[in-house]
């Protein structure tokens, strides 16, 4: 890699010792060549710039004397004759040829001007034919004056003017330069207009009261704007044409690519890679060093380089920093990054930023230092890392993709890693959550199936035990006693039951209300041929809604008991079928022997007083007889219930033992009801199961021993409640149905 | 203007070279915040010193740069050169090996820097006394050969280093009041402010606007 000659103001030659062969230098040899007084500079081929400007403008005369296209013989004749005193012949052989081609270079550029640029070229004609063709847009200005008035509120407006018209001035004639000059000569005459306006500020009498600190801020912001602008003018200061700038970043870039394999060792710098604020530093410095590309001006370039150095500082904590850490660690990080278009941003910074800014302060010293690893890295050779020749050749012959990207690529990696693994623990979470949830399903739909099942058994059993027992029952006898009754009574009935329904229905007694009333015979027939079957899924509610029902009968019961018991045992079936009629008529009968009954027509067989207590209670029992069809399908035990099971038993997963337990429960009452029917209609009743029914806890009262005692036990100390009235009315509470497996 | 503590009418940029482990950074450390490194919790930005002296009634602010001392750097921190008013060159009493590559960093502080830098050699680790591996005559002698200004300092007592500093800027403001040191120059390593009053400035307008190199 070899640099030409018109980078001059390059980095390379900010070091520009090399050129000097001898130890001490007289002051006669820093001397103008021209022999004026004032010092001369080697990269103004030994004049001052005084002496340089005259000796530029001559050539260039010449030069536009000459043809266009042909490169300036002249000027290669006196800068070989200037420059043969520091370089050999065969450079400046490299040297004409370079100048030429960056001569031809220009030229086509000026050809394809028209079509390929825009402003800039477009300018560089009419700078020579229609200068005030080019216009700055209006939004520099605009943009200028509103960050002026954010930033300087306490300066005068002529500041701000006297600012806006430098910069306006200072860009047109960088445009206006930009393509006669070589970049070297622009970048001085960027030098100079900044003295310029330097001076503008140290004289003007509007500045006369601006510190020297805000007059710095004034120079930055003058920079910044004037070069932000500029900046995005293809090929004028970055990577101007003529210039082997873009040549050179693709070769920085292939060489930094080529030493991928250089790592912290070889650099001798201290990193802890395995600490995570380490690795977190050294991706900060990384991206602020790729971000230096993006940053418009030279301030904001120098800007991102200080705060990239700064990282990097940070990372080689473990000795006290010193500029002996900060390098080799800044020299790793380069090479880690590899920035974008790095030649060209250092020499644009170097070219045009405010030389004394570059010079002092503390971004111009880690810039010094960034310009020092990249020439470093572009020297980089075995010795510079302490290693064997072959060793490095070795490495520098293997292919850039094997020793690669692959720290970049990890730094880059560690933390989408970290990212990575955070989401990967919530997704772990949620999948625990919904494993989690799909087990609680399917222990729900087993539980369902299980409580599906142990219905299915449970009912099963019932049935093979209860329905054998409701066949052989016939009322006839009471029914012929209920239709006497029904005739006539019935429609008063219904009204003191409360009930409209009733009332209008009467007369026609028999198939509305006969539900109810019941009174003919053959229906009853049916009915009792019915219930054998809707028995067995009834059951439940059946003792239930029988138990409210079999007080109220209690009173028939007194005249006949084994008319009772038939009673009760039909009561057992009637709650479960909505149609049935002779039930219904049943609880109609009772229904009509409340008000009516009791007093005004009083059936040949029934005692006065029975009726009395019966009645008040019949009206209770009556409206929950008929609402007790209703509330059927609730119960799981009933037909309709059993159907819907499926569906009912998800929600209800915990209830099952309690329906289990109400299962047994319930065949201990089916027990007892087979048992005991025979002795006692009232059995059936046996709440004492149930703690929360009225009933029990009037036993609990009366007597405790009923608790422990075995449900049949317990039927006979029900018996003896039975028989007074008062329990009987607290029988018939309709909540007893879903309480009653609870309890256990 | 000036009579804020942060006003000042100059700016020098100093740098540090010599060695590494020398002592440089310790050296900056000392001045810039009086205090030992190896005592204190790793400060940022350390090797990046600034510190607002007073001479002659002016304020001076030193922007201090350090360097990398490692020889396989050599050839690539010369840009730490440009533009320096002051070269501070350490090198380590208790190691001669520092003291014998003192004539290389003199060269390329010579070469790289205008004549009119200030260079001062700087003896560090003088609190090691014991362990000495140069003597002062010695290197006395050098300086002397050289046209050095020349100290024994510690930057772990903080003996001499003010001194050495201080001596610096008094030379460099000598050569500026003696018209030496073009001020306008940008490698002088010098800016001025000029909005301090009673500007000592012998750099004449004239000279400012035809040689702006």
């Amino acid at each position: 890699m070899w640099f030409g000659p018109n980078l001059q103001r390059s980095y390379k030659y900010m070091m520009f010792a090399s050129k000097m062969p001898s130890l001490r230098i007289d002051q006669s040899d820093l001397k103008c060549k021209n022999g004026c007084d004032y010092f001369g500079n080697p990269q103004w081929q030994g004049y001052c710039s005084k002496c340089h400007r005259e000796q530029m403008q001559r050539q260039r005369k010449a030069e536009k004397a000459s043809s266009a296209t042909l490169p300036k013989p002249e000027q290669k004749k006196q800068e070989k004759g200037l420059k043969l005193t520091s370089h050999s012949s065969f450079s400046k052989f490299e040297e004409k040829r370079l100048r030429q081609s960056e001569t031809l270079k220009k030229a086509n550029l000026l050809k394809f001007s028209v079509f390929k640029k825009s402003n800039t070229e477009d300018h560089d004609h009419s700078s020579e034919k229609r200068p005030p063709e080019f216009k700055i847009p209006a939004l520099v200005n605009e943009g200028m004056k509103s960050e002026f008035r954010a930033r300087f509120p306490q300066l005068p407006a002529q500041v701000d003017r006297d600012a806006r018209v430098f910069v306006h001035s200072f860009i047109m004639d960088v445009i206006k330069c930009a393509n006669v000059m070589t970049v070297d000569e622009l970048s001085e005459r960027v030098q100079r207009q900044y003295q310029r306006f330097m001076k503008h500020m140290d004289t003007s009498s509007h500045f006369a009261n601006v510190d020297s600190d805000t007059k710095e801020l004034l120079m930055d912001f003058v920079e910044k704007h004037a070069m932000t602008y500029l900046h995005e003018l293809p090929s004028v200061v970055f990577s101007p044409s003529g210039t082997d700038d873009e040549r050179l970043d693709r070769a920085m870039s292939e060489r930094i690519q080529q030493l991928s394999w250089v790592g912290e060792r070889h650099l001798e710098c201290k990193l802890d890679r395995s600490n995570a604020e380490c690795r977190t530093l050294l991706y900060k410095a990384i991206s602020e060093l790729l971000g230096m590309d993006s940053a418009p001006g030279p301030g904001g370039k120098l800007a991102r380089v200080r705060r990239a150095c700064r990282h990097v500082l940070r990372l080689c904590s473990a000795a006290p920093a010193s500029a002996d850490d900060l390098l080799p660690a800044l020299i790793f990080t380069v090479l880690k990054a590899n920035p974008p278009r790095l030649v060209s941003n250092i020499n644009f910074v170097t070219r045009f930023c405010n030389a004394q800014r570059l010079m002092t302060g503390e971004g111009g010293y880690y810039f010094t230092n960034l310009c020092c690893a990249v020439s470093f890295i572009e020297n980089l050779t075995a010795e510079s890392l302490n290693m064997d020749k072959k060793e490095f050749d070795c490495y520098m012959a293997m292919p850039a993709s094997i020793g690669g990207s692959s720290w970049a690529a990890a730094l880059s990696l560690c933390g989408a890693a970290r990212e990575a693994g955070e989401q990967r623990g919530a997704a772990r979470r949620l999948l625990q959550h919904a494993a989690d949830l799909q087990a609680a399903a399917q222990q729900l739909a087993s539980n369902a199936l299980s409580f599906e099942e142990q219905i299915a058994k449970k009912v099963q059993d019932v049935l093979a035990k209860t329905p054998l027992e409701i066949k052989p029952r016939r009322e006839l006898p009471r029914l012929g006693k209920l239709q006497e009754i029904s005739t006539a009574p019935l429609i008063d009935l219904g009204t003191s039951t409360d009930r409209e329904e009733p009332q209008p229905q009467p007369v026609p007694t028999s198939q509305p209300q006969p539900a109810h009333t019941v009174p003919v015979e053959p229906k009853e027939l049916n009915v009792t041929l019915d219930p054998p079957e809707d028995e067995p899924k009834l059951n439940i509610l059946g003792f239930e809604v029988i138990d409210r029902q079999s007080p109220s009968k209690s009173p028939q019961n007194l005249d006949q008991t084994w008319d009772l018991k038939r009673t009760n045992s039909l009561e057992l079936l009637t709650p479960s079928p909505l149609g049935f009629t002779p039930f219904d008529s049943r609880s109609i009968d009772e229904l009509m022997t409340p008000d009516d009954f009791g007093n005004d027509q009083l059936p040949p067989g029934l005692s006065n007083i029975n009726y009395d207590i019966d009645l008040s209670d019949f009206s209770g029992d009556n409206s929950i007889a008929e609402d007790a069809p209703k509330s059927e399908p609730k119960d799981p035990f009933s037909p309709d219930a059993l159907k819907k099971t499926q569906t009912f038993d998800p929600f209800a997963p915990q209830t099952s033992r309690g329906y289990d337990a109400a299962i047994d429960s319930f065949d201990e009452f089916s027990f007892v009801d087979q048992k005991h029917k025979e002795t006692d209609p009232f059995e059936v009743v046996h709440r004492g199961q149930d703690p929360f029914s009225p009933v029990e806890w009037n036993v609990d009262l009366g007597k405790d021993q009923f608790r422990s005692q075995s449900p049949a036990k317990q039927s006979t100390s029900i018996l003896d409640d039975n028989d007074s009235p008062t329990t009987g009315c607290l029988l018939p509470s309709p909540l007893q149905p879903q309480s009653s497996g609870r309890p256990n | 203007m000036t009579s804020g503590p942060y006003n000042y009418s100059y700016i020098f940029k100093y740098i540090i070279i010599g060695d590494m482990g020398v002592g440089k950074s310790c050296l900056l450390h000392q001045f810039t915040d009086k205090k030992f490194m190896a005592d204190c919790p790793h400060t940022i930005g350390v090797e990046f010193g600034t510190r607002i002296i007073e001479v002659a009634g002016q304020k001076i602010k030193l922007q201090i740069w350090d360097t990398a001392g490692q020889e396989r750097f050599r050839a690539v921190t010369r840009s730490y050169y440009r533009g320096a008013a002051g070269a501070l060159m350490v090198y380590d009493i208790t190691r001669r090996s520092t003291y014998n590559h003192l004539s290389s960093w003199l060269t390329d502080t010579r070469n790289l820097t205008n004549p009119s830098t200030v260079i001062f050699l700087i003896g560090n680790k003088s609190d090691l006394d014991g362990q000495r591996d140069v003597t002062y005559e010695e290197a006395k002698q050098f300086a002397d050969e050289n046209g050095l200004m020349f100290v024994e300092a510690s930057a772990k007592t903080g003996q001499n280093v003010e001194e050495a500093f201080l001596e610096t800027a008094k030379k460099i403001y000598q050569s500026i009041q003696d018209g030496r040191l073009d001020l306008n120059a940008a490698e002088s390593g010098v800016q001025h402010k000029p909005a301090s009053p009673g500007r000592p400035l012998p750099a004449p307008p004239a000279a400012r606007d035809n040689c702006a190199c």
